[in-house]
């Protein structure tokens, strides 16, 4: 009877592709907003994600969010290195200076001071010059987002001469990094520079980024640090999840997206209940003609089931192509503000499941009529 | 033989000025070998004891035999593979699956009861065959004309062969021509020694095709002709 099922759903074509792109509508409005809300989450904590050579995180009891941090004394990483547990643990500096350009315009932008000599959180990904060459005098690297933003029309590259904090700096690499919570510009440098361009004068650190010893749990680690140090130590999953929690508890962000991400699993339910619905309430007399022939209630609901999943599969499949599609054109691109933005493979999993789960429900509602509906009714003109 | 043989069967419905009484203790039988036809006028309760027969309508008193099982004692489990197995309907309106070409409406009972696609549809094209419509096995209902999707009906409901054949008005929907076709297919085909079947008219025309012709009015059989009176009928 499946081959039944199909040739019934499938031969009104006008009413299969009302409920395959109401389906593909609603998928691709809930996986494209899931999408980005959880884009945008990511980018709140850029910082942690870039430097993942380090496991922990080690900051004063102060901080809430990777972007506010508080400032250390430098003898704080030799603590940290000291305790029982740490591999190895590095200075790590981070805050919002002045960009002046040779012709005088300035832009704000975050200034990341990584570890002299590892230069551990460095960027991963250097498209123009050498990580090695952050080594050399007043080196800085640029973001390649940042550098359209100072500079704009003219293509990356490398040399330009501009000042931070009064002090002479060398665009020595452009990288590219995904997009930052705040959106200005990343300019990564040693942090024996970093602190010269914002112009401290007792050399300290914003965050000790460290490694736990082999076989050793990162939370574990924290937990000493932090009772060994008196800081606020966290695992670099741990750090991020408070640093996410921060954002929804402080930005408004959960709202938004939440209301919108709400309208799509709204819109999608009315658009996939209502249509599936619909459908079958409109096919009730064929179906009543097939019950009163014998076919039983449990193979009816076997055929509108088999309809339901096949609408449903078709309908997502054809929904996350498209937005897939529209992550794979835009998120690629070095500048602009979906760069870096991607579909996490559990929003791929949970849209299907949740599209395929909503269809059923409108499956089993619909359902209820069918199964109820008097046989008898086909011997009414 | 006797195929279905109903004993004081009686059944009312509920409305809002009171219970409805619509059969009131019908005696009625459809022996096997012949075709009955259960004549009256609108609302005298013929489709109510089809669907009693069939076992579509339940809550009825009295006794309902088809071929020996008494239908009113059957569980609604047991009377779905009852109804698959022994009876074929046809319906006024037809009632064919409009994504499904001829031969496709054809052998759905055959394809509900278990058979296999392909020997289905053989045996569904082959009865087609015999009612004139091999060269439209492949067309969709919306493609044949009503004199073809009754034949299409016709085919569905003999295809496996049923103990019981159960038609209400099957002719109501066609002109006299087609219908007097129709019935003479229906005559052709379905009067088997071991099957009854019971057509619900109200269609003088057809009266001719019948072995025994019921009358029903108010709720109750008035009388039953049979032989070439049953013929005569027409004339009432």
């Amino acid at each position: 009877m499946i081959r039944v099922a199909f040739k019934i759903l499938l031969h009104d074509t006008a009413k299969y592709l009302a409920l395959v792109m109401g389906i593909a509508f609603a998928t691709l409005l809930i996986s494209q907003q899931s999408a980005i809300f959880h884009s945008v989450m990511e980018s709140s904590t850029r910082d942690i994600i870039e430097a993942n050579e380090a496991d922990i995180w080690v900051m004063k009891p102060s901080v809430e969010t990777v972007d506010q941090p508080d400032q250390m004394a430098e003898l704080t990483v030799n603590r940290v290195r000291s305790t029982p547990g740490v591999e190895w643990a590095v200075p790590y500096y981070q805050a919002i200076a002045q960009l002046r350009t040779s012709d005088g315009r300035t832009k704000s932008v975050t200034l990341i001071g990584v570890d002299d000599s590892s230069l551990v959180a460095a960027p991963h990904k250097v498209l123009l010059g050498s990580l090695d060459d952050l080594r050399r005098p007043d080196a800085i690297i640029l973001d390649a987002a940042g550098f359209a933003a100072i500079f704009p029309d003219v293509p990356p590259r490398t040399g330009d001469i501009v000042e931070i904090g009064q002090r002479r700096a060398e665009i020595v690499g452009i990288s590219h990094t995904g997009p930052s919570w705040t959106g200005l510009p990343r300019v990564h440098t040693r942090r024996s520079l970093a602190v010269e361009y914002a112009r401290e004068t007792l050399n300290p650190v914003t965050y000790v980024l460290a490694r736990a010893a082999p076989g050793r749990s990162p939370d574990e680690v924290a937990k000493e640090i932090a009772k060994a140090t008196g800081l606020q130590a966290h695992s670099r999953a741990g750090f991020k999840a408070k640093s996410q929690e921060w954002v929804l508890n402080f930005s408004g962000v959960a709202e938004n997206f939440g209301i919108t991400i709400l309208m799509g699993v709204v819109i999608g339910v009315a658009i996939v209940g209502q249509t599936f619905y619909m459908f079958s309430v409109e096919n009730l007399r064929q179906f009543a003609a097939l019950k009163a022939i014998g076919v039983s209630n449990r193979r009816i609901l076997g055929m509108i089931s088999t309809q339901a999943l096949f609408v449903s599969c078709v309908g997502y499949c054809l929904g996350i192509g498209v937005a897939s599609l529209f992550f794979a054109l835009f998120s690629p691109q070095l500048t602009g503000g979906l760069r870096g933005m991607f579909m996490d493979p559990a929003i791929f999993i949970g849209t299907g499941i949740f599209i395929v789960l909503v269809t059923l429900l409108s499956c089993v509602i619909s359902v209820r009529r069918v199964l109820t509906v008097d046989p008898a009714v086909v011997f009414r003109s | 033989m006797p195929g279905v043989v109903c004993e004081q069967v009686a059944i009312e419905f509920p409305t809002a000025a009171g219970p409805l009484k619509v059969l009131k203790g019908v005696d009625f039988q459809a022996p096997a070998g012949q075709m009955t036809m259960l004549v009256g006028p609108s609302g005298c309760g013929k489709t109510t004891l089809i669907s009693i027969i069939a076992g579509l309508l339940r809550g009825a008193t009295g006794s309902v035999s088809v071929f020996g099982r008494e239908v009113t004692s059957l569980s609604g489990s047991e009377l779905v593979p009852f109804r698959l197995t022994n009876i074929g309907f046809i319906f006024q309106q037809y009632n064919l699956l409009a994504g499904l070409n001829a031969a496709e409406n054809a052998a759905v009972p055959l394809v509900a009861s278990g058979t296999p696609w392909p020997t289905a549809l053989q045996k569904a094209g082959a009865l087609l065959d015999k009612l004139g419509l091999g060269n439209h096995i492949s067309k969709l209902p919306r493609q044949l004309s009503g004199g073809q999707q009754q034949r299409v009906a016709i085919a569905r409901a003999l295809v496996h062969e049923p103990r019981l054949l159960l038609c209400d008005e099957p002719t109501a929907a066609l002109d006299g021509k087609s219908g007097q076709a129709v019935m003479s297919l229906l005559r052709e085909l379905a009067v088997h020694p071991e099957r009854a079947a019971i057509v619900v008219t109200h269609d003088p025309r057809v009266y001719a095709f019948a072995d025994r012709v019921a009358h029903m009015e108010d709720g109750l059989l008035l009388k039953v002709e049979e032989g070439k009176t049953a013929a005569l009928a027409g004339a009432h």
